[in-house]
């Protein structure tokens, strides 16, 4: 089948009227979750997964992929109109967004977000279309060696991409390891670090672990602080931008896309960092940079576009060569493998309904998201006036029905429970669950890699600097590593750190 | 964050330590057949000496030694209590059921935070049970125990 017959094959899969339904509730539901604060992309995926058991495998993917895409939307939303961003890749949109808000200028802001986004969205869709199946071919003929070291550079990538110390990062990432190592020992078989108890012989699930260490984590740390808020209640009006808003956020939306698609198939890169890059982008090649901050209207179609574009981008990894990219990947991940399939090059041949279908839906997806938003938007600020107060019992509820439902066994209530005050320390301490996720996913892989990579060598480990792909990318990730103990990248990150807090 | 890294540091190498005793315990192997604790021996060994290097890196820092209270002013009790009835919730459920349980748990819940009006409490926590149950239950086949009183 040719590129394009396939791709008609996938908008045959996509407008099925169940997977039509699955994408407007993924759309919806991810719409919801960006708006609301407490309950990130991750943690709503992980609620979700469960109760798509009963559904294929298709529409669950169709409909996962909808949240993680709708969520970027909804931050925006929250950004612009409370100055509180929904999730962590619209922060850097409160800036902009808020200021166009109180000058009167919240109708503009949203519309462009919305375009914005629409645009990206297309753009990267069709990016991935033309660089998955290729990748996916190439990586047919990788071996373990190979994939060792790649999932080694995504996990040194996500380490140096993340917001705080690189080295808590590191150790984030070494903990998930151990973590993903407990259960069956992949080639023998046998259980190990499970303290005699049964329940852990299939390891710690993915679901009460994300639900802790994301949703419980973070309803506690709100219930920490006061839960007042300020909605700007200004009749939103204007919804279309201007010409000139046009002309002004035209380059930032295409240099946005570029940057969010690209940063979003880098391992660790995802929404949030394309954000911030692309704000500084547009800053950087602004002619009037002092307009920044003051309600510039490519601080807003920059970043909205590239968290959009990163949606996109971040599902190549996971599609062509089964390797997670970012935490919310992991879930997707999870969800095939429940399903029972396996991810990586074989997926795009094995189950082309699955792959096409999904690709097709995110066009679909885009297009809903902005047909049924824009005139929902009054919807969505009556949303964010629910209290607190009355959102997190539910979200709490949610997410324990979301673990248990699972395997409806009581012992994930205790996993995700222990996860949600860990995750709640840990992030008092300044330690990230991020990387921990990541590597909890890529731990099993890694370590099959490795012990299959030393099997076929003989115990060298020369195997993995002899051949060439391997040997790139472990130098690519050594070197990374490597540039932060000199001056000049010392003070990129320090600056970056800087602009993040 | 100095006291902090201080503190946490520790903790990590307490960790590390008892992975790695663990993980010799497993069966490190040799490389040409690498055990069960291969990795773990390995990942717990970084870890370890990260945590070195964090503690290190932490009393080298110019910064004055403060008390860096991780709860003052915050309204750290409300988790705690939270906390608590998450636990409760848990253990209740095979005993209670999932109806009673969690009408217990979010007559709890939203009383924490709206002390003043018992009745809408009480109407609220009966209403999210009884959807949580038919949607999750009766809609989407959730197997909830049923508890000693079949409900």
């Amino acid at each position: 089948m040719g590129l394009f017959d396939s791709i008609l094959y996938g908008f045959q899969v996509t407008f099925q009227p169940t997977n039509i339904l699955f994408c407007a509730i993924g759309v919806l539901v991810g719409t919801l979750v960006g708006v609301l604060p407490g309950i990130g992309p991750a943690g709503a995926m992980a609620l979700l997964l469960p109760a798509t058991f009963r559904f294929p495998a298709t529409s669950t993917l169709i409909m996962l992929a909808g949240i993680y895409y709708g969520v970027q939307y909804g931050g925006s939303t929250t950004s612009i109109l409370v100055n509180i961003p929904g999730e962590a890749s619209s922060v850097i949109t409160c800036i902009d967004g808020h200021q166009m808000a109180r000058q009167g200028r919240a109708g503009p802001a949203l519309g462009i977000a919305a375009w914005g986004s629409f645009i990206a969205g297309t753009i990267a869709n069709i990016g991935l279309m033309f660089v998955s199946v290729p990748l996916a071919r190439a990586a047919l003929s990788f071996g373990p060696p190979e994939y060792f070291a790649l999932m080694c550079t995504g996990l040194i990538i996500v380490t140096y991409l993340a917001q705080g110390s690189i080295l808590k990062a590191v150790m984030m990432a070494l903990v998930g390891i151990i973590l993903g190592s407990i259960g069956l020992d992949v080639i023998t078989g046998l259980p190990r670090f499970t303290f005699g108890i049964n329940e852990l012989t299939d390891g710690v699930g993915i679901i009460p672990l994300v639900m802790g260490l994301f949703g419980i984590s973070e309803i506690l740390v709100n219930l920490e602080e006061s839960l007042q808020r300020e909605i700007f209640k200004a009749h939103i009006k204007n919804l279309w931008p201007s010409l000139k808003d046009w002309a002004d956020a035209k380059w930032a939306i295409v240099r946005g896309s570029i940057i969010g698609f690209f940063l979003g198939i880098l391992p660790g890169g995802g929404a949030v960092i394309s954000t911030f890059v692309a704000y500084a982008v547009e800053k950087k090649v602004a002619k009037e940079p002092q307009r920044f901050g003051r309600g510039a209207i490519e601080g807003v179609a920059g970043p909205e576009s590239a968290n959009n574009a990163a949606a996109g981008g971040s599902l190549i990894p996971l599609l062509s060569l089964g390797i997670p990219p970012n935490p919310i990947m992991a879930i997707f991940f999870s969800a095939l493998i429940i399903h029972g399939i396996q991810p990586g090059p074989l997926l795009i041949k094995q189950n082309p309904d699955l792959f096409w279908g999904l690709i097709a839906s995110l066009y679909l997806g885009n297009a809903l998201l902005l047909i049924l938003n824009l005139p929902l938007i009054g919807i969505w600020v009556k949303v964010l006036e629910i209290p607190y107060r009355i959102l997190f019992p539910l979200i709490l509820l949610f997410c324990l029905i979301g673990a248990y439902s699972m395997n409806n066994v009581i012992f994930d209530l205790y996993v995700m429970i222990f996860f949600g005050a860990a995750g709640w320390v840990m992030r008092k301490f300044g330690f990230e669950a991020a990387p921990l996720i990541l590597a909890y996913v890529l731990g099993p892989m890694l370590e099959q890699a490795l012990r299959q990579s030393l099997l076929i060598s003989q115990g060298s480990f020369l195997i993995f600097v002899s051949r060439p792909i391997s040997g790139i990318a472990l130098g690519f990730a050594f070197l990374l590593l490597l540039s932060n103990l000199f001056p000049y990248f010392k003070k990129r990150r320090k600056e970056y750190e800087g602009f993040k807090e | 964050m100095k006291a902090l890294d201080q503190t946490s540091s520790p903790f990590w190498l307490l960790v590390s330590l008892s992975v790695f005793v663990e993980s010799i315990r497993l069966g490190v192997g040799t490389p040409q057949n690498p055990g069960m604790g291969f990795l773990t021996l390995g990942a717990s060994g970084i870890l370890g000496i990260l945590s070195l290097i964090l503690f290190l890196q932490a009393s080298l820092k110019k910064e004055k030694l403060k008390a860096e209270p991780l709860f003052a002013g915050k309204l750290w009790r409300r988790v705690l209590f939270v906390l608590v009835l998450l636990i409760l919730y848990s253990r209740m459920m095979p005993v209670l059921g999932y109806l009673i349980s969690t009408f217990l748990l979010m007559t709890a819940l939203f009383w924490i935070l709206e002390r003043k009006r018992i009745v809408w409490v009480f109407l609220s926590s009966i209403m999210t049970t009884l959807i949580t149950y038919f949607v999750f239950s009766k809609w989407l086949n959730c197997q909830f125990p049923d508890g000693l009183f079949g409900l």
